[in-house]
C-alpha cells in the first residue's frame, strides 16, 4: 500500500508541471512552476498529526495528499491480546473527543456473541451518555474550526462548555475523558444520587446559552459566512460514492444516521429527526452540527423523562468467554458510522478486532476536494471532516 | 458584526478559570485517582495483577503464617504499583474480593523520575522494571482443535 | 552644566538622544501593550490571563523579555544569514522612528517637520520591505508565502491609507501633524471625524491591515501558515518582530487619534489640561488599540482574494468619492471652511 503510494507520488512529480498549474497558459509565457509544501504531521490546524503533501500555485492548491500514520497505536493488534474486559479501556482511546461511542460500539459487537439481556435502565443510560458525548465532541470541533480560520475566542467558550458536561461525566464514571463506563452486559454503576436534576438543570442552561456564545458568536459574523459558503462544496452522489458517513455525508442532503435507519439499544424508543442541510459545504457542516446538538439535547430530555428502573449490569459470568463466531456493530459517532468487527475463538482474548472509524474514511475527502481551493480553504474543510488524529490512525 | 457585541458582554463577565495550585477540582466519590492498598486486607490472591491491562502491578508472593493460625498462607511481601503505566481503568479495584486495593482522590503524580512513579507497599521492594506477567500465552485456533481430531480419528 | 545644556541644544545630538527617548519608550510601550493584549483577551475569553508576576502580574512583560534574551537565537542553515537577521531591525526602525513626528502635546514633539504626514506615509512602507526580508531570508515555504502575502497587503493597503488622508489635508490645508491639530480645536464638533467619517473608517481599516492585525493578519497565517514570514525565528529577534508589530499597532492608533480625533486636543473647551494635555491624547490612543485588540479576538481572518477585493472594490472608490465629495464641498462653500 504504502509503496504503490510512494510509486504514484514519483509517477505525478515526473509528468510536466504545466498539466497541474491553475493557469497553466500563463506558465509558457512567464516560466511560473508551482512550489511543493509539506504541512504537517507538526501542524497547529491539523487536528493532531496528519501530513499534507501539497503542490501550491501560488495560494492555490494544485494537489493535496494527506499521509496518515504518524499516531498509529496498533489499538487492533493490543485488542487481541487482551481479556475481553480489558480492551473497553483500549477503544476508550481511539477517538478521544467521543469515548463514549467507542466503548459503546466495542461492547455491542461482544455483546452479540455473549448471550447476555441487557437490563432497559442500562440501555437508557448508554444511550444518555452517548448524546452527553455527543454534544461533548460537537460544540469543541465548532471551536476549532472557528480556531482554524483565525478567531480564537469561540474554542474556549466551547471548552467552557466541555468543561462542564465533563465535570458530570465524572461524578457518574470517575474520569473525565477516558470513561470506562460502558461494560460487557450494561454500565458500571447507576447513575448517582440527585444526578438526573443535574443534568436537566444543564442541559436547560445549555440550550439558552447555545444561541448567544455560539449562533450568533459565529453565524452573526460577515468573515465567517465569507469564508465557509461555498468553500468544500460537495455532491451527494460524491459523497455517497466516497463512502462517507456522518456529518461531511448529511450536509449534502443524503439522510443517513445508523441511530434512525439501524437503530439499536434505547434509540428505538427515541423520537428525533435526522439533521440535513442541502449546501454540502463547510457552512452547512456546521449547521448540522448546531442541529444535532439541538437534537442531542432533546434525546437527553426525553430519556431523562422516562428512565426506566430497575439494574444496571447484566448477569455475564464471572468469566467472559463468548461463544466462536464473528461480532459486529455499527453505532453513530459523533464523526460518523463507527462499526466494530470482533472475532472469538472461544478463548479469553479475542481472536481478531477491527474498528472501522468513520475519521479513516471521511479523509479522503481531502484529497477530492482540496485541489482547485486557495491555501487557507483547506483549513474549514478540516473542520468539516472534523476528524480526530488517535480514530484515523487507530 | 453579532458577534462584536457578545465578546464585549463577555469582557465585563465572570472568569471561569480555576486558579490550580489554590483551587483544586473538587473530586467525586467515584473519581478515579491514584491507586492505594491496604496491606492489612490484602490476601494476595494475584487477581489484580492478572486482569491489569498495563501490567503495571507487581506482586511478590510468600506463604507465611502472619495471623497466626497455624496455616501458612500466601503472603504479599512486596507490592508495586507503577503509576507511570497505570491509566486508572480501574478494573483491579473492581476485581478485589477483599476491596484492598482502591482509588483514592489524589490525582497529582509527577516526579524527575519515572522510577519515582513506582510506588511500594509491602515490606519488600519489588523492582517496577521487570514485567510481572510476560505476555499472555494465547492458544491459536487450529492448536486447540487439533488434539481433537486426533482421538476422534 | 552650561555647557553641557548648550550642547544638548545643539541639533544632531538633540535629535540623537530624543531618537533614544523615543526608541526607549517604544520598547517599553511594546512591553506594556503585550501585556494589555494578553489582559484583553484573557477577559473576552473568560480567564484571568497573567497574575503571576509581581502584583497582578504587571511584571509579566519583564520575565517575557528576559525569558527572550536567554533563549539562543537559532537561525536555518540554510538560511541567507544577513538578510536574516537585518530583516528584524528593518521592520523595527521604521515603526519607531515615525514617533519623531507624532505630537505628543502642544510643542512636544521630537521633529515638527511640515511634511510630517508624507513622513509617516514613508516610512511605514519601509516597514514590507522588513516583511519581505524576513520571507525571503529564512528560506522556508512558510516564511514565502507569509512574505508574497503581505507584500501584497502592505502594497494594496497602502492606497487607501494614503487617500484617506487626502481629506484631512485639505481641510487643514497642511501636511505638518501639529498644524492639522491645531485646527481642529474647540471641542469635539470641530474633530476631523465627523465631516470625513468614510474616511476616518477607510484608514483605521487600513490601518488595522498596515499594523497586520486580525482580520488582516494573512503574512502570520497562524492557523495556515503557522506564523508566516516569522515562522523560523527565535528568541530576541521574534521579539523585536514582534516589539515592531506592536509598536506600529500603536503607531496606528496614536495617528487615528491626532488627524481624526483631534490629538491632544480636549473633547471640550472647558476640560483643557493646560500641560497636561497629553493625557487627551493618551487616553485616545488607548481606546483605539482597544478597539485593535477587541477586534482581534472577535473576528475571524480573510482569504487572501477577499482581502485584495475588499481593498479594491470597496475601500479605493469609497476614499475616491468623498475626495470629491470634501473638494466639491469646499468649493461651493469657501465661507465654510
Amino acid at each position: 500500500m504504502l509503496g504503490e503510494e510512494r510509486k504514484t507520488e514519483e509517477t505525478t512529480l515526473s509528468q510536466p508541471v504545466s498539466g497541474r498549474l491553475a493557469n497553466p497558459d500563463i506558465r509558457d509565457e512567464f516560466g511560473l512552476e508551482t512550489i511543493d509544501m509539506n504541512m504537517g504531521p507538526q501542524h497547529p490546524a491539523m487536528h493532531g498529526l496528519l501530513r499534507l503533501i501539497l503542490e501550491l500555485d501560488g495560494e492555490t492548491v494544485v494537489r493535496c495528499d494527506p499521509v496518515m500514520g504518524y499516531l498509529h497505536r496498533s489499538k487492533e493488534k493490543i485488542s487481541e491480546n487482551r481479556m475481553y474486559p480489558a480492551v473497553i479501556p483500549i477503544t476508550d482511546r481511539i477517538d478521544y473527543m467521543n469515548n463514549m461511542a467507542m466503548e459503546y460500539g466495542y461492547c455491542l459487537a461482544v455483546e452479540k456473541l455473549l448471550d447476555v439481556e441487557i437490563p432497559p435502565r442500562a440501555d437508557a443510560i448508554r444511550a444518555l451518555m452517548n448524546e452527553f458525548s455527543r454534544i461533548m465532541s460537537h460544540i469543541p470541533s465548532l471551536g476549532f474550526l472557528l480556531l482554524e480560520l483565525g478567531a480564537f475566542t469561540p474554542i474556549l467558550y466551547a471548552f467552557r462548555e466541555r468543561e462542564r458536561i465533563q465535570s458530570i461525566m465524572e461524578e457518574v464514571t470517575g474520569a473525565r475523558m477516558m470513561f470506562h463506563y460502558i461494560r460487557l452486559g450494561g454500565v458500571k454503576a447507576d447513575l448517582p444520587e440527585g444526578m438526573p436534576e443535574k443534568m436537566w438543570e444543564y442541559i436547560e442552561g445549555l440550550e439558552n446559552r447555545l444561541q448567544p456564545d455560539f449562533i450568533d458568536l459565529i453565524e452573526g459574523n460577515e468573515i465567517f459566512i465569507a469564508r465557509t459558503r461555498g468553500v468544500g462544496k460537495m455532491s451527494p452522489e460524491k459523497a455517497v460514492e466516497m463512502g462517507l458517513t456522518g456529518v461531511p455525508l448529511r450536509c449534502t442532503g443524503v439522510e443517513f444516521d445508523v441511530r434512525k435507519h439501524y437503530p439499536y439499544g434505547w434509540y428505538k424508543n427515541l423520537d428525533f429527526d435526522v439533521v440535513t442541510d442541502d449546501a454540502g459545504d463547510v457552512e452547512a457542516s456546521y449547521r448540522c452540527r448546531i442541529g444535532e446538538v439541538r437534537q442531542s439535547i432533546r434525546m437527553i430530555k426525553q430519556i431523562l423523562e422516562n428512565l426506566p428502573g430497575g439494574e444496571v449490569m447484566g448477569d455475564t459470568g464471572r468469566r467472559i468467554r463468548p461463544a466462536e463466531g464473528d461480532g459486529i456493530a455499527r453505532v453513530e459517532s459523533a464523526r460518523g458510522e463507527y462499526a466494530v468487527h470482533v472475532v472469538s475463538d472461544g478463548s479469553d482474548t479475542p481472536y481478531r478486532v477491527h474498528y472501522r472509524t468513520p475519521c479513516t474514511v471521511n479523509m479522503q475527502l481531502l484529497q477530492e476536494i482540496v485541489p482547485g481551493h486557495y491555501l487557507p480553504d483547506i483549513m474549514p474543510i478540516m473542520g468539516l471532516i472534523d476528524p480526530v488524529s488517535g480514530a484515523w490512525d487507530k | 458584526m453579532k458577534g462584536m457585541g457578545i465578546t464585549l458582554k463577555h469582557l465585563f463577565d465572570k472568569k471561569v478559570t480555576r486558579q490550580y495550585p489554590e483551587y483544586k477540582k473538587e473530586t467525586f466519590e467515584r473519581s478515579r485517582g491514584l491507586l492505594t492498598v491496604d496491606m492489612d486486607r490484602c490476601i494476595a490472591c494475584l487477581q489484580c495483577m492478572r486482569i491489569c491491562p498495563d501490567h503495571c502491578i507487581s506482586i511478590e508472593q510468600e506463604k507465611r503464617d502472619a495471623d497466626g493460625s497455624g496455616k501458612a498462607k500466601p503472603y504479599a511481601v512486596g507490592f508495586v504499583i507503577d503509576d507511570s503505566r497505570c491509566m486508572y481503568c480501574s478494573l483491579c479495584v473492581e476485581v478485589c474480593p477483599v476491596n484492598c486495593i482502591y482509588h483514592t482522590e489524589e490525582f497529582e503524580a509527577q516526579a524527575y523520575n519515572r522510577l519515582e512513579l513506582a510506588r511500594q507497599f509491602g515490606e519488600r521492594p519489588v523492582d517496577p522494571t521487570i514485567d510481572p506477567k510476560p505476555a499472555v500465552k494465547k492458544k491459536p485456533k487450529a492448536a486447540k482443535q487439533a488434539p481433537k481430531k486426533e482421538a476422534a480419528a | 552644566m552650561q555647557t553641557v545644556l548648550n550642547l544638548l541644544e545643539a541639533e544632531p545630538i538633540r535629535l540623537f538622544l530624543s531618537f533614544g527617548v523615543i526608541l526607549f519608550l517604544v520598547l517599553n510601550l511594546a512591553g506594556i501593550l503585550t501585556f494589555a493584549e494578553r489582559k484583553v483577551a484573557a477577559y473576552i475569553q473568560l480567564r484571568y490571563g497573567p497574575n503571576r508576576v509581581g502584583p497582578r502580574g504587571f511584571l509579566q512583560p519583564a520575565a517575557d523579555v528576559v525569558k527572550l534574551f536567554t533563549k539562543e537565537n537559532v537561525s536555518p542553515q540554510r538560511s541567507d544569514l544577513w538578510i536574516f537577521l537585518g530583516a528584524p531591525i528593518a521592520m523595527f526602525l521604521p515603526a519607531a522612528a515615525v514617533w519623531l513626528v507624532v505630537p505628543f502635546a502642544p510643542r512636544s514633539v521630537v521633529a515638527d517637520l511640515n511634511v510630517g504626514i508624507v513622513f509617516f506615509i514613508a516610512l511605514t512602507s519601509i516597514g514590507a520591505l522588513g516583511l519581505i526580508m524576513a520571507g525571503y531570508g529564512s528560506r522556508s515555504t512558510f516564511s514565502l508565502l507569509g512574505a508574497m502575502r503581505g507584500a501584497a497587503q502592505m502594497i494594496s493597503y497602502e492606497v487607501p491609507l494614503i487617500l484617506s488622508l487626502l481629506g484631512v489635508i485639505m481641510l487643514a490645508g497642511s501636511l505638518s501633524f501639529q498644524d492639522v491639530v491645531n485646527a481642529q480645536a474647540g471641542g469635539f464638533w470641530n474633530w476631523y471625524f465627523l465631516p470625513q467619517l468614510p474616511m476616518f473608517i477607510t484608514f483605521y481599516i487600513a490601518g488595522v491591515a498596515e499594523a497586520r492585525r486580525v482580520p488582516f493578519d494573512l503574512p502570520e497565517g497562524e492557523s495556515e501558515i503557522v506564523g508566516g514570514f516569522m515562522v523560523e525565528y527565535s528568541g530576541m529577534t521574534w521579539g523585536l518582530i514582534q516589539a515592531s508589530e506592536f509598536a506600529s499597532m500603536a503607531l496606528v492608533s496614536a495617528i487615528t487619534a491626532t488627524l481624526f480625533l483631534g490629538g491632544w486636543q480636549p473633547p471640550f473647551p472647558f476640560l483643557d489640561l493646560g500641560n497636561f494635555n497629553w493625557l487627551w491624547f493618551a487616553i485616545k490612543t488607548a481606546l483605539i488599540i482597544f478597539t485593535f485588540q477587541w477586534i482581534r479576538w472577535s473576528l475571524p481572518r480573510l482569504r487572501m482574494d477577499q482581502l485584495m477585493d475588499f481593498g479594491w472594490k470597496v475601500l479605493v472608490p469609497v476614499c475616491l468619492i468623498w475626495l470629491f465629495v470634501t473638494a466639491g464641498a469646499m468649493l461651493a462653500f469657501p465661507s465654510v471652511f
